[in-house]
């Protein structure tokens, strides 16, 4: 009798302590889990299937390279670049998922989540958003893309030195990212030597720009800056063309998308970005140009670098701490990148401030029939 | 004031309110006969614009272009009725079911629409939408005439089939007393599919002519079904002409609310409308007070 009690308490207990045995022997290879709050439907829609694209490569070639002892597993939510969803889900990224890294885009929706992912110390990376109150939004909030402040510095001496811009008249989208092109505009143009003529606002949901370009051809501008992205910054430049706006169109890195690139509307665009030279660059971003033609039949753009670049930091951080066997915590990942500062990136050497923001080159680019050119920086 | 900037303005309103008008008028027209709330009426208009795109950038004639887009929308109307509405209403037909369930197949639509056709901007490079200066700061496009002769003649043939033809005038009858029409031995379904196909054909040549001049996204289906919504209670529910009116007045104020105040305010301007009319005049401009 002794011994059958012994056997169902010995079995019971084993049940029991099954889970834990499963789980400390699975600990070692149990996924990190990366999350990616992007738009993926909407009308932005656009740049989460291009930001996604970038993170993916990453991913296969982290995997490839045995970057890493444990895998990552891809968490992605749709965020339709609102903050309320991406609200939820960072909630849900955070303590559901316990995503160890979380990718972001758009100014508005990084700027929601940032308190949640600073309360609960998971790193957030942003390569899609500039507006320039995200470099110290937190500890834990990174930028692999440098910001609007950056892209303006390099924009106006160009427009007003080589183009003789003096008049610039600004069409902006009702959010924290056109707001802050504004208050660029207001304090970085005239020190450029060029003059804000008119500022209109529209809700991030319009889709008429007629009215508006009868109300930028009145302030005759020499030159129409769009703060705005999405569908909205195309039907913006068509319904400025189509009611007779034929001045110089210019733009920030947000521009650097297909749609856009493809629209007859957008010929002799000017914008800024990253600079980043795919062709002639080192080993790391051949490999990335050449994979990215390879799976997607097309070149990359910078959005496609820039969270190839954000996943692969995570990896390049988790590998020098389990190299140490150590912990791969926020706080870990976060002082691991403050001693480190710089990472072999696609485009480069990437150098980190102490705010956790990656320093770039700026260029001047101009669309022309259908394809960026360089013009200065 | 400058009143070419005031022309202007209203010259562009009329465009854009010419084309509200046609896709109200086709909700209005379903939800005047069938009583059905079919939020899903800017699917039609998504999946219509669409078609257009792919027939265009195919390299097919525009008006192969336009016949596809016309039979997609009816078509998609008509499985509305067949295969989502009628099967509800069968069982219990709550307004609540029915809005939940075409608000579903909106979302599937926009979801379908993006995987297939790529999300983002997606328009037709036309010569049409493009303005020109036709007088010292007035730019008008050709796209402006087809759009203003578009509706009027749609509304024109429309009226006419309502008032001169036994299926027309039995929808009206529908419209008004359903059960009265069964008792003339009439079938309610048929025209009810009738009124689906009518209405949402309405919703092509807008999408067409917006795939042209404003280009379209996936989820443009909102923003037009927002719009119809509010011209068919600016118009009076029900009210096929109230509809069309309040279409071509939510253009117009949309536009011309530019002279006053911040382009910011230019969709809010439908809406201040909208809830002037629930304030001050809750029947809208052509409905009629029910009887409690």
């Amino acid at each position: 009798m002794t011994a059958i009690r012994i056997g169902r308490r010995g079995l019971l207990g084993s049940a029991l302590a099954l889970p834990f045995i499963r789980g400390a022997a699975a600990q070692g290879s149990e996924a990190y889990v990366l999350g990616t709050l992007f738009p993926l439907s909407g009308p932005n829609g656009e740049y989460g299937t291009v930001f996604t694209a970038g993170a993916q490569l990453a991913l296969q070639h982290i995997e490839q390279d045995r970057m890493l002892k444990r895998p990552i597993r891809l968490q992605a939510e749709d965020t339709q670049a609102l903050p309320q969803q991406a609200v939820v889900g960072m909630n849900k990224l955070v303590n559901v998922d316990h995503a160890n890294w979380v990718l972001v885009g758009f100014t508005a929706v990084s700027k929601a989540v940032a308190p949640i992912g600073d309360r609960s110390k998971t790193i957030m990376v942003n390569g899609g958003a500039v507006g320039p109150d995200l470099s110290g939004l937190s500890p834990y909030f990174w930028n692999v893309i440098p910001l609007a402040h950056l892209e303006t510095r390099a924009l106006l001496p160009y427009l007003v030195g080589q183009k003789g811009v003096k008049r610039i008249a600004l069409v902006y989208v009702d959010d924290p990212l056109g707001d802050a092109i504004l208050g660029i505009l207001r304090d970085e143009l005239p020190k450029a030597g060029g003059q804000l003529v008119g500022s209109f606002s529209v809700p991030r949901t319009a889709q008429q720009f007629g009215p508006v370009a009868a109300r930028v051809r009145q302030v005759r501008p020499d030159a129409v800056y769009i703060a705005s992205f999405g569908a909205q910054q195309s039907q913006i430049i068509k319904g400025l063309r189509d009611n007779g706006v034929s001045q110089l169109l210019c733009s920030y890195s947000a521009m650097n998308l297909d749609s856009v690139r493809n629209l007859p509307e957008s010929n002799g665009l000017i914008f800024t970005g990253q600079k980043m030279d795919f062709e002639g660059g080192d080993e790391l971003t051949r490999r990335f140009a050449q994979d990215f033609q390879k799976a997607h039949g097309k070149a990359p753009t910078i959005y496609n670098a820039n969270y190839y670049n954000g996943t692969r930091l995570f990896a390049l951080l988790a590998q020098e701490i389990e190299k140490a066997n150590g912990q791969v915590t926020g706080d870990s990942l976060r002082e691991t990148l403050l001693r480190i500062r710089k990472f072999p990136l696609v485009g480069g050497i990437g150098e980190f401030d102490e705010h956790g923001n990656m320093m770039a080159a700026i260029e001047v680019k101009e669309f022309r029939d259908g394809q960026a050119h360089h013009l200065a920086g | 004031m400058d009143p070419m900037l005031v022309l202007q303005l209203l010259l562009g309103g009329l465009q854009n309110g010419a084309l509200y008008a046609l896709t109200a008028a086709g909700f209005a027209l379903i939800f005047g006969a069938t009583k059905v709330f079919h939020v899903a009426h800017g699917a039609a208009f998504t999946l219509a614009g669409y078609v257009f795109i792919y027939a265009w950038n195919a390299g097919w004639h525009a008006a192969i272009g336009v016949a596809a887009a016309l039979a997609v929308a009816v078509l998609f109307g008509i499985g509305m009725e067949r295969f989502v509405y009628r099967p509800i209403q069968r069982h219990e037909g709550s307004f609540f079911t029915v809005f939940v369930a075409a608000f579903g197949v909106s979302i599937v639509v926009q979801n379908l629409v993006g995987m297939v056709a790529g999300r983002g901007f997606a328009s037709v490079d036309s010569s049409l939408s493009q303005g020109v200066e036709v007088l010292p700061e007035l730019f008008l496009a050709p796209v402006f005439w087809v759009a203003i002769g578009t509706a009027i003649l749609l509304f024109v043939a429309l009226t006419l089939f309502l008032s001169r033809t036994h299926a027309g005038v039995a929808l009206r009858a529908l419209a008004q007393n359903p059960d009265l029409l069964r008792a003339y031995g009439l079938s309610s379904s048929r025209l009810s599919i009738l009124a689906f196909a009518l209405g949402s054909a309405l919703v092509a040549p807008p999408a067409v002519l917006m795939a042209m001049t404003i280009g379209l996204n996936e989820a443009i289906g909102n923003h037009v079904m927002l719009l119809s919504m509010a011209a068919t209670m600016v118009g009076g529910i029900g009210s096929l002409r109230g509809a069309a009116v309040a279409g071509v007045l939510l253009g117009v104020a949309e536009s011309l609310v530019l002279l006053v105040l911040d382009t910011q305010w230019a969709e809010a301007a439908s809406f201040l409308v909208l809830f002037g009319f629930i304030l001050f005049r809750p029947t809208g401009l052509f409905g009629v007070v029910a009887a409690k």
